[in-house]
């Protein structure tokens, strides 16, 4: 236990730079797209109400008031979230990869580690999950102040004030990385970790074999995605809806438990068997 | 004692090792002997799980290798194991951190002996120094076994005095050693086994001061008259 | 321990940050307002085993998102939007009894009321499966379900649709269990070379043998001329319970491109209304020249009398008609609040012997009302008069809708 969190802390330490870019391109992207959509709707006001004379009810009646899911619904707001999530997907991959490019390969020096190998995989692992989670916990205080700052620049008449519950619960791009309820948080995220242990196990398996690897690797992540739409399938077209939909839910987390444990136990055989430097 | 048994390996449909038996004991340096591509790195890897083999058996001191095994022994290969950003002083703050048989006496004597700059980064360290941090930070470890992977190929003549040296004093002393080289000039002097391989076998296997004793040769000859058949 | 600031920092963010959204998301769920029926007038007895169901909509944000509610006279409930009930899925209520009631039995069920049929001892389902084996040929098997309650069997067979050339399509519009048979109101579309028409079919399953005794059409409707349509809708009746008759209204409407715009305009030309005895398998027509009713299924049939009902203006105009005596009863209106001689959406249902009238909208912001009200079923005489209303005006939030959808009277 206490090697693994060695580890984590070691891993992690490595993850923390592309981290900071991560969170400091949200930060600047996402406050300048606060600042460009609420100035730009004020500009549109100004140029209504005082050059084309429009009355401010009127104005109000044909444009709306600004609300923040404006904002969220932006480019600004949505674009550096994408960019985390695709640093996130790659580095999926470029944290093993890297540990064996280049001249100085550190995977010689993790594999001797007197420790079980799978810490390893725990460790890299759980790092992912600690900066996707930071990513989203970044967020979730930026909302506040982004708010506030739109609370500062627009006038009261002019906008609709909602609290960051609110915001979050009304649109569903962003239900997608904040859930609304915590069930709903650990059901996607636990996915989300199944599907990383699946792709860690497609990895080792082409460090183990190579060329054959990859297809190993393909077939396994294909056998893990029937695994998981069978009890689908089987509902849809041979048992016709015989479960009710909160079965078939208890059957999916089951199924997803036991592809999670598989990807875990075939990755630390991996490790210790078939590894090649 | 480490045992090699019969140890087969493939890497795709070229059979590297076929059929390679030795042994290393503890207290002694030996040393193997081969071209370059015959398989002495890959089976150094072999021993210390960094890769499969088809068919065979290693052991240490009787037990196949576990995780507690790398408190046993320690692995020297050619390259640095530690990440390039990481200076002297974080790489043994790594090891230390890791292993229980840390010896941080050892460290810093061996820092003085090779005349190494904790703050320096290793991605700025000659190749020269480089193998000297790599040998620090394997020798620093209490171990029983080392193993050293071409320890002085592309090595200035200094280094490799300094480096030759370490074999001599007590940094060495009642461990077992395995060194891997094709060159065998240097250190001829300091072997106390001989393990020729070719063809992915051992074709000898024999005890560099006995060879002196009894025939007079040295290991060179002994190695120009097996290689010449 | 320093060189381990970085993790712990990032752990503890992650716990508090994410931890006092849901914390707080839980807390704060959506304060929604508890509605109740006010009373204007009568006796608010009467209103006592109404439920209304529906949606509210909060729509002061910009968030269109809508919260299933039930409303009573003593106040409303709301379907928790948590991520289980969700899963869970909206189910009309009496399916959702039926599914804590007889949890195995429902399994595989489809969720329309109008396939069930129950009784002291039986709980009959009936559904069409439909296999296309071709581009020109389906097969259509009926899927029937038997719920023996007294000693909990279970009796599921298969028939094959007797007949089944020409048919195009077929669904299950009723279920009713009538002694030892099953008995399945269907409506088929047929298929003549390059013709389409609709017709109202009955098939006649034995419960013991399951074996089609017999099946014929009750109704065709032939497919109307380039500029007209038919149609034949079944009179609403309570729908898990037996009748001995279909009521069936047959319109003809002659549809027109409104000149000015491209809306279309729809004007009944001609309506016949019949009633079909599932005994004798007899049809008949219910002669009442002056009745003309509208689209909306307004109208009830209770077993005995049925309540032909249209919205004239601002006024519901019910007329009884008793099926045994052949003979029509006396009109009557009642008043509905609207705008401009204009009442909205109604839902009506008639139980022992009363009639109630909900309206099926509530939005304040467009001034419009929702009315309840009860009435006597024969005579008309209103005996509760009341509005959806917030309990409490200070909560009212600043503009919300309430769609309602169903009227249950338990």
């Amino acid at each position: 236990m206490k090697n693994y969190l060695k580890l984590v802390n070691f891993e992690f330490n490595r993850i923390a730079k592309l981290f900071a870019v991560l969170l400091g391109i949200t930060l600047v992207v996402q406050l300048t797209g606060v600042m460009v959509i609420s100035k730009g709707y004020l500009n549109m006001a100004n140029e209504k109400i005082y050059e084309e004379m429009m009355t401010k009810a009127q104005f109000l009646e044909d444009f709306g008031r600004m609300s923040f899911i404006q904002i969220v619904k932006s480019v600004w707001f949505m674009g550096p979230i994408a960019l985390c999530i695709a640093g996130v997907a790659f580095y999926i991959f470029l944290i093993w990869y890297r540990d064996w490019v280049g001249k100085n390969t550190f995977i010689y020096r993790l594999l001797m580690l007197p420790t079980a190998r799978l810490n390893v995989f725990y460790a890299k692992m759980t790092s992912i999950l600690l900066m996707t989670f930071g990513l989203v916990a970044f967020q979730l205080i930026l909302l506040p102040i982004e708010n506030a700052v739109m609370k500062g620049m627009v006038p009261d008449e002019f906008r609709v004030d909602m609290g960051v519950i609110q915001i979050v619960n009304s649109v569903p791009e962003l239900a997608l990385i904040i859930p609304n309820s915590i069930v709903e948080l650990i059901l996607y995220y636990g996915a989300g970790l199944m599907v990383v242990a699946i792709l860690f196990t497609a990895i080792l398996m082409e460090r183990s074999f190579r060329w054959k690897g990859i297809f190993a690797g393909l077939l396994f992540s294909a056998l893990a995605i029937v695994v998981l739409i069978a009890p689908l399938l089987l509902q849809a077209f041979v048992l016709n809806s015989f479960f009710y939909p909160i079965e078939l839910l208890g059957i999916e987390i089951v199924i997803g438990l036991i592809v999670l444990a598989a990807s875990i136990w075939m990755s630390g055989f991996l490790l210790r068997k078939k590894i090649t430097v | 004692m480490i045992e090699v048994k019969a140890v087969e390996k493939s890497f795709g449909r070229k059979k590297i090792l076929k059929g390679l038996s030795f042994t290393a004991n503890k207290g002694e340096i030996t040393c193997i002997i081969g071209i370059n591509g015959v398989g002495k790195t890959t089976i150094l890897n072999a021993i210390m799980s960094l890769t499969p083999i088809n068919k065979g058996q290693i052991l240490i001191d009787g037990q196949p290798v576990t995780k507690h095994t790398f408190e046993k022994i320690t692995f020297i290969p050619d390259a640095i194991t530690m990440l390039p950003q990481m200076t002297i002083a974080e790489a043994m703050e790594f090891m230390k951190d890791f292993y229980t048989c840390w010896n941080q006496e050892r460290a810093t004597e061996l820092l003085g002996f090779f005349r190494l700059n904790l703050s320096d980064r290793i991605s700025s360290l000659s190749k020269g120094n480089t193998a000297k941090v790599n040998l620090l930070l394997g020798l620093a470890l209490d171990v029983d076994y080392v193993l050293m992977d071409e320890p002085f190929s592309g090595i200035d003549m200094f280094s490799r005095e300094e480096i030759a040296n370490v074999f001599t004093s007590h940094l060495i002393e009642n461990r077992g050693v395995i060194i891997t080289t094709h060159e065998v000039g240097d250190i001829e002097h300091l072997i106390d086994k001989v393990v020729l391989l070719e063809d992915g076998k051992v074709i000898k296997e024999f005890s560099a001061e006995e060879k002196r004793e009894t025939e007079g040769k040295s290991v060179i000859d002994v190695m120009r008259e097996v290689y010449q058949r | 321990m320093r060189k381990y600031w970085k993790f712990t920092a990032i752990f503890a963010v992650i716990v508090l940050s994410i931890g006092t959204f849901y914390v707080n998301s839980a807390r704060s769920a959506e304060q929604y307002p508890e509605f109740e029926i006010q009373t204007v007038s009568g006796d608010a007895k009467e209103v006592k085993p109404v439920v209304l169901e529906g949606a509210y909509t909060n729509t002061s944000s910009m968030n269109y998102v809508s919260t299933n509610v039930k409303i009573s006279a003593k106040g409303s409930a709301y379907n928790s939007r948590s991520f289980l009930d969700q899963i869970v899925g909206q189910s009309p209520t009496l399916i959702k009894e039926f599914q804590k009631k007889y949890h195995t039995f429902m399994r595989g069920k489809n969720s329309m009321v109008n396939s069930f049929f129950e009784d002291q001892q039986f709980l009959v389902y009936a559904d069409v499966e439909n296999k296309v084996s071709s581009l020109l040929s389906h097969d259509f098997t009926f899927q029937l379900s038997v719920l023996n309650k007294e000693d909990d069997s279970i009796s599921s067979f298969k028939v094959k649709v007797p007949e089944a050339g020409e048919l195009d399509h077929i669904f299950v519009e009723d279920v009713q269990l009538m002694g030892d048979e099953i008995i399945l109101i269907t409506q088929n579309t047929m298929r003549e070379n390059d013709t389409f028409y609709d017709e109202k079919h009955i098939y006649t399953i034995e419960r013991g043998n399951h074996k089609i005794t017999s099946h014929e059409a009750i109704i065709q409707v032939p497919q109307g001329q380039l500029d007209t349509r038919i149609d034949v809708e079944l009179v609403r009746t309570s729908p898990a319970k037996a009748n001995d008759h279909l009521i069936m209204v047959k319109t003809e409407r002659k549809v027109m491109e409104d000149p000015d715009g491209d809306a279309m305009t729809e004007e009944v030309i001609h309506q016949e209304i019949l009633s079909y005895d599932l005994q004798t398998k007899e049809k008949e027509t219910i002669n009442l020249p002056d009745l003309q009713l509208d689209e909306n299924q307004l109208s009830f049939y209770d077993g005995a009398v049925i309540y032909f009902m249209t919205i004239e203006g601002q006024e519901l105009v019910v007329t009884p008609y008793s099926l045994a005596d052949n003979q029509a009863g006396q009109v009557y209106r009642i008043p509905l609040s609207g705008e401009e001689g204009i009442a909205h959406g109604q839902m009506t249902t008639v139980k022992g012997g009363k009639l109630y009238v909900a309206s099926s909208q509530m939005s304040p912001g467009l001034k419009i009302d929702a009315d309840v009200i009860v009435a006597d079923a024969q005579t008309g005489k209103t005996l509760f008069k009341g509005k959806l209303a917030v309990k409490d005006a200070s909560e009212q939030p600043e503009n919300f809708e309430v769609y309602l959808n169903e009227i249950v009277v338990k």
